[in-house]
């Protein structure tokens, strides 16, 4: 089995903190995301990352900071969001460049996964497999990919994004293709190249068998602020992971608080807040805030705000 | 270069004009003769030295300002007030250097006619450099962030009224459909907004939506030297008399309840 991680995203609304890296790439309790994947992922599984041509250099970077061998990065032509290949037109491409003929192990990349991936693998039994979730909330659904499961493992129904969904299951971004089922795909993506839960539908309308494997373990899909703050405070808990780097004097931390290298903080408060590297904050009460690398903040109080890299707010008096 | 030399250009022009409407006043109340009750070379000699602080006068009132609309009665007020300390500087160092005062009707006249002279020049000088500085390339290209009814009503007006901040892309942070509006090309997200300052040479950033941003659109102009404004609906200012004013020497948006217009004073 090969794993594929999508990481061409532009991730639009993250921006400014996706400014000039992609989302996979976002610390998450002291790691990318990414990276909390890419650990769950058996030792010996080759994986290949996908991304657009913007942050390849990033992608680059945090591969060569890995500890792992058998990686390997695809570099969409694209540095636009609008001209993005979709998720299934980036897999058939790969697939078909590299001439796959393999099982597929397919996650995206800005998903946090809280289950065992051996024990999912283990449920693989050569049909399509997805990973689903019970959000337990109708209206939560109808952002995501429903499934409609029959007796025992079978799926007999997928929606995707409905209007009105006839189940709290979804789909998590973690699925498994059968080599048996690539040309399905490879074709399904000539018409919908940005449609990854529209495979399984097509499967379906083939009337292939779909198995789901359903967990209750955390799933967390970062797509906006919110839900980024949220899997902070999920990973996190009531803690502050601080950087061995990094300096704070006479300053209160509540919640889930994490500070990266080179930091100085002073005389502050900070509740619930994300630090990247090399920030400089003094005077300043931060409440469920994100300060991206290199900025100063001085005699401010702020809330709610993602912060871009190197920002200088600086209050005298 | 093109908008330093149009303001030298248009200061040099206003202080000719200045002397110019002092002379014609000269001779249009003491007669087409030179006097020798008031010389002319003497009255000059005052009416040039006013006419510096009289151009101070105007800078200092910001009539001169990049985006100022030289039509409004708002302008025409203050190059009135202007035209008064014009008349005020003339007086006082004509007394000054002469020992003299002079015919109270050639300093109405001179009134009258520099204020309505100077107003004139300076809507067709205001005309002349909207054509000049939105020519070729413009020389204050400006990105419009966030597309709104208010956003769309600025741009048409920008774009009508000839302004001299040619907006030339538009970002919105949540994305629109639409590829452009008023002839002005919708380039994306927020994601590309470096892309865009590089590209555009953008000078001037006008946030129209998206108050969540103002930070970071701040930090972005702060960065690379570019001028920040924000329409006040995005705060959800609509009464159009918002003012930035003085707290107790802190900077303060205010906005008033209605009342009679002699509160103003008194506000």
């Amino acid at each position: 089995m090969h794993a594929f991680i999508l990481a061409g995203g532009f991730a639009t609304r993250l921006w400014p903190l996706t400014e000039k890296r992609a989302k996979p790439l976002l610390p998450l309790a002291g790691k990318p995301i990414i990276t909390h994947l890419i650990e769950k992922i058996p030792s010996g599984m080759p994986i290949t990352v996908s991304t657009n041509a913007a942050f390849a250099d990033g992608f680059k970077q945090w591969l060569d900071g890995l500890q792992r061998s058998g990686m390997e990065l695809v570099v969409e032509g694209t540095s636009r969001d609008d001209h993005k290949l979709g998720a299934l037109g980036s897999i058939a491409e790969w697939v078909r460049a590299e001439s796959i003929d393999d099982d597929l192990l397919i996650l995206t990349g800005d998903n946090y996964l809280g289950f065992s991936m051996e024990t999912f693998l283990k449920a693989f039994s050569g049909n399509p497999l997805l990973a689903a979730h019970d959000v337990g909330d109708l209206e939560r659904a109808k952002a995501f990919g429903v499934v409609i499961k029959g007796e025992g493992t079978r799926v007999t129904g997928f929606e995707e994004k409905p209007k009105s969904p006839s189940s709290t299951l979804v789909s998590t971004g973690c699925v498994i293709i059968p080599k048996s089922a690539l040309p399905v795909l490879m074709e399904f993506a000539k018409v919908k190249p940005d449609n990854l839960g529209g495979i399984f539908e097509e499967f379906l309308h083939r009337n292939m068998t779909v198995d789901c494997f359903i967990f209750s373990e955390p799933w967390m899909d970062i797509g906006s602020f919110g839900s980024y703050l949220h899997a902070h405070r999920e990973l996190i808990g009531e803690q502050a992971l601080v950087d061995p780097d990094a300096t704070i004097k006479e300053t209160t931390v509540r919640g889930s608080v994490t500070v990266g290298r080179n930091c100085m903080i002073e005389r502050s408060e900070l509740t619930d807040c994300m630090i990247f590297d090399n920030v400089t904050i003094r005077d300043c009460t931060l409440r469920d805030c994100v300060i991206d690398d290199g900025c100063i903040l001085q005699g401010i109080d702020l809330r709610k705000q993602m912060l871009r890299t190197g920002t200088k707010l600086i209050v005298d008096g | 270069m093109r908008r330093p030399l149009l303001l030298f250009l248009w200061l040099a022009t206003d202080y000719l004009l200045f002397l110019g409407v002092y002379a014609f006043a000269y001779f249009q109340r003491v007669g087409w003769i030179l006097s020798s009750d008031l010389p002319f070379r003497n009255f000059m000699t005052a009416v040039a030295l006013s006419g510096v602080p009289w151009l101070a006068g105007l800078v200092i009132t910001r009539t001169f300002s990049l985006t100022r609309r030289q039509r409004t009665p708002r302008n025409a007020a203050y190059i009135g007030c202007a035209a008064i300390l014009g008349v005020a500087l003339v007086t006082t160092v004509y007394f000054f250097l002469f020992q003299r005062v002079f015919s109270r009707e050639l300093l109405l006249t001179a009134f009258v006619l520099s204020a309505f002279a100077t107003w004139a020049w300076h809507m067709v000088f205001g005309l002349l450099m909207r054509m000049t500085l939105r020519s070729g390339l413009p020389s204050f290209p400006t990105l419009i962030v966030g597309v709104t009814r208010e956003s769309r009503h600025l741009i048409d007006l920008l774009q009508k009224r000839q302004s001299v901040l040619k907006p030339v892309a538009i970002l919105d942070a949540s994305g629109i459909k639409e590829r452009e509006i008023a002839g002005v090309p919708v380039k994306g997200k927020l994601d590309k907004l470096e892309e865009i300052l590089r590209e555009f040479r953008i000078t001037h950033i006008i946030q129209c939506s998206d108050l969540e941003q103002s930070i970071n659109l701040l930090s972005a102009c702060r960065a690379r030297g570019i001028t920040y404004m924000l329409l006040p609906s995005v705060m959800g200012i609509v009464e159009r008399d918002e003012r930035v004013e003085s707290l107790e020497g802190k900077a303060v948006t205010v906005v008033s309840p209605e009342s009679g217009w002699w509160n103003w004073f008194f506000r």
